[in-house]
């Protein structure tokens, strides 16, 4: 998947500020398109409760909103993004468990880790229910930011 | 009496990539049967054994999670927007 650096600025951002709890958020581009092209991201509250250094949850409900929003901008809902303080930026058991039982073939996981407040590494991830699985997404940034267009401006 | 039924991307491919399609229902479990009829796979990606939601399948009339009006039983009418929405968690 192809994001724009300002936008894998914006989740690193949100990781670190975020920090020690697991931050998470919206993908959101045109499905369809071969490799995936992110055309903007959304942050979302982690609605977890109890654990929320180690789980993130999103809300239904916020996820409608985003997915209203998105759809009167000609964009659609194609992953997510999670943070992983102080642990590896690759899907956990719990992650895989949960993406299986949901609805989430071929919906894309980006996972960033943080260490110490400081985001390390984020990896892109596709989730395969053939295989119950998540596959690693090659992750492309570009560097050339191409402007919005003004009525994404409400992102 | 159409309603417009909202499908999330990874129910795409029961759809032909549509990712809105109208149903004549009177209500949320008949809309999960002509969806089934019309593309075959969404009762099992929606319902359960026992013909319940599957709890990571959020289904809402408007802004309303089913679940806090009549579940299946909630009564649909023309012009409604009816939205499938998976839950999402995770953690390390």
């Amino acid at each position: 998947m192809t994001l724009r650096a300002r936008d894998l600025e914006r989740i690193l951002e949100h990781a670190r500020a975020g920090y020690p709890y697991e931050v998470c958020g919206v993908l959101l581009g045109r499905l369809g398109s071969a490799p995936a092209r992110i055309e903007a991201v959304r942050e979302v509250e982690n609605r977890e409760r109890e654990s929320p250094r180690t789980r993130y949850v999103i809300a239904p409900e916020d996820l409608l909103q985003v997915d209203r929003q998105a759809r009167q901008h000609g964009l659609e809902v194609l992953g997510y993004y999670h943070s992983h303080p102080d642990h590896p930026a690759r899907p956990s058991e719990t992650d895989r468990r949960l993406a299986a039982e949901s609805l989430s073939d071929g919906v894309l996981h980006m996972v960033v880790s943080v260490h110490g407040g400081r985001t390390t590494e984020a990896q892109a991830w596709v989730f395969r229910d053939a295989r119950k699985q998540f596959e690693p997404e090659p992750l492309s940034v570009d560097a050339q930011a191409t402007p919005r267009k003004e009525e994404d401006s409400w992102l | 009496m159409a309603v417009k039924v909202q499908i999330p991307g990874p129910l795409r491919s029961l759809t032909a990539g549509a990712a809105e399609v109208d149903v004549e229902a009177s209500d949320v479990a008949r809309l999960v049967e002509v969806l089934q009829e019309r593309h075959p796979g969404f009762r099992e990606r929606l319902l359960d054994a026992s013909g319940q939601l599957r709890s990571y399948v959020r289904v809402f009339v408007n802004e309303e999670d089913v679940r806090s009006l009549q579940r299946q039983a909630t009564p649909l009418k023309a012009g409604d927007v009816v939205a499938i929405v998976p839950a999402i968690a995770g953690g390390r």
